[in-house]
């Protein structure tokens, strides 16, 4: 891995001291072309030695591999996204099903989920959101540090299904934003689990829902 | 409810507190029910914190707890139509027992804090969702719905759907 991304000209391992970028010193760092990748082999030591070594000693050829940062941070949040320890309601329980050992949701490197908003990626909102209890929703949402993500589990949370009454939030997308929707009454943990990949899939190319909001619904909707 | 006399043989351990709340209050007692094994008594609201201690306190009848303090709503009863129901359970003698309350539209009746203190939130609950108001309560604000809620949710009258009287007026400022 560290061959694949290591910049062009970047001395490596046990070859002696060399000067940290070659072009400083008025040469050119060949590029090696990406369809063909020099072979690497590790010696006894345990460091690794490219096979450009063996025909020109002065300059170690590499591979260049444009990324943006933001994408190679998406690539290593898609195995570890904690989600954050909170159930509203019945949903919670195919959450916790989830997490258990029949479905497994360590597999993903989820199974962490943080009790702290603080130390969580997101939160997977299961089951219906009372009013009373909107305002901590949206207080523990914005505890989460960015980059989160928010998956509304089950049809109470995306849009209040049966209850259309006086004391229940008509969708939680109504007050945060939301990134993944996963239908069901509950959803069986089946469906949470394709709505993680969903969600693994905008962790993974750095999409959030709050892309290009200025204040999230529920600061909106007070008037601030 | 009617006023009914037993006339179905009560099991021994309800036959005790029944005898001793019959010999204690007599006609004080405004009916009695004894119904799949469970056994009922109508006082009047001046009456309930008197009923409600002698359970509490009767050796024989020792009702420690106070399992659920609920009301409901009888539109069909013009005259009185909610009524506040308590679930007396007795740990020493496993036993139950229920103590009603009727009460006309705006009626009041005394706060049962004073026998168990676990009536506090279920007497909150009682009134915000009935408008049934307790005397001497503490605290009668509202428990489950949103400080500035306005109704009854759980009065017959009060519609089925629809986000009534709560959800846009909410106001989130100083809480989120």
């Amino acid at each position: 891995m560290s061959d694949a991304m290591g910049l062009p000209g970047i001395p490596r391992g046990g070859s002696g001291a060399r000067p940290l970028f070659l072009g400083a010193q008025g040469e050119v760092p060949r590029v090696a072309r990406l369809d063909s990748p020099p072979a690497v082999a590790a010696d006894a030591a345990g460091t690794t030695a490219v096979a450009g070594d063996l025909i020109d000693d002065e300059y170690i050829p590499g591979i260049a591999v444009p990324a943006s940062l933001e994408k190679l941070l998406g690539f290593g949040r898609t195995f570890s996204w904690w989600p954050l320890l909170f159930g509203l309601a019945c949903c919670a329980i195919e959450m916790m099903a989830t997490a258990g050992p029949r479905f497994d949701m360590s597999r993903f490197g989820m199974e962490a989920m943080r009790a702290s908003p603080r130390q969580a990626d997101g939160m997977i909102v299961a089951g219906w959101c009372s009013i009373k209890m909107a305002p901590r929703v949206v207080r523990l949402y914005e505890q989460i540090p960015d980059p989160k993500w928010v998956l509304a589990m089950g049809s109470c949370a995306i849009s209040g299904n049966i209850w259309d009454t006086y004391n229940i939030v008509q969708g939680i997308d109504a007050l945060i934003p939301v990134d993944v929707y996963v239908p069901g009454c509950p959803p069986r943990p089946e469906a949470l689990w394709q709505g993680l990949e969903m969600l693994r899939g905008r962790v993974k190319q750095s999409r959030h829902a709050y892309d290009g909001l200025r204040r999230i619904p529920a600061r909106v909707a007070a008037g601030e | 409810m009617d006023s009914t006399t037993v006339t179905v043989e009560i099991p021994g351990a309800l036959k005790v507190i029944f005898d001793a709340l019959e010999k204690q209050f007599g006609d004080r007692l405004l009916g009695n029910d004894f119904f799949r094994g469970e056994l009922t008594f109508t006082v009047a609201p001046e009456d309930f914190v008197e009923v409600a201690t002698f359970c509490r306190d009767e050796p024989s009848l020792a009702f420690e707890r106070l399992d659920c303090l609920v009301g409901n709503h009888f539109p069909g009863r013009r005259a009185a139509p909610f009524e506040v129901t308590a679930h007396l359970t007795s740990v020493s003698h496993t036993t139950r027992l229920r103590l009603k309350v009727t009460l006309a539209e705006g009626q009041k009746m005394p706060t049962a804090i004073a026998v168990w203190p676990s009536a506090n939130w279920d007497e909150r609950e009682t009134w915000e969702m009935y408008g049934i108001e307790f005397e001497g309560h503490p605290n009668l604000v509202r428990l489950l719905t949103t400080e500035d809620f306005e109704g009854f949710p759980l009065r017959k009258d009060f519609p089925l759907r629809g986000t009534v009287g709560g959800r846009i007026r909410t106001d989130l400022k100083g809480k989120m």
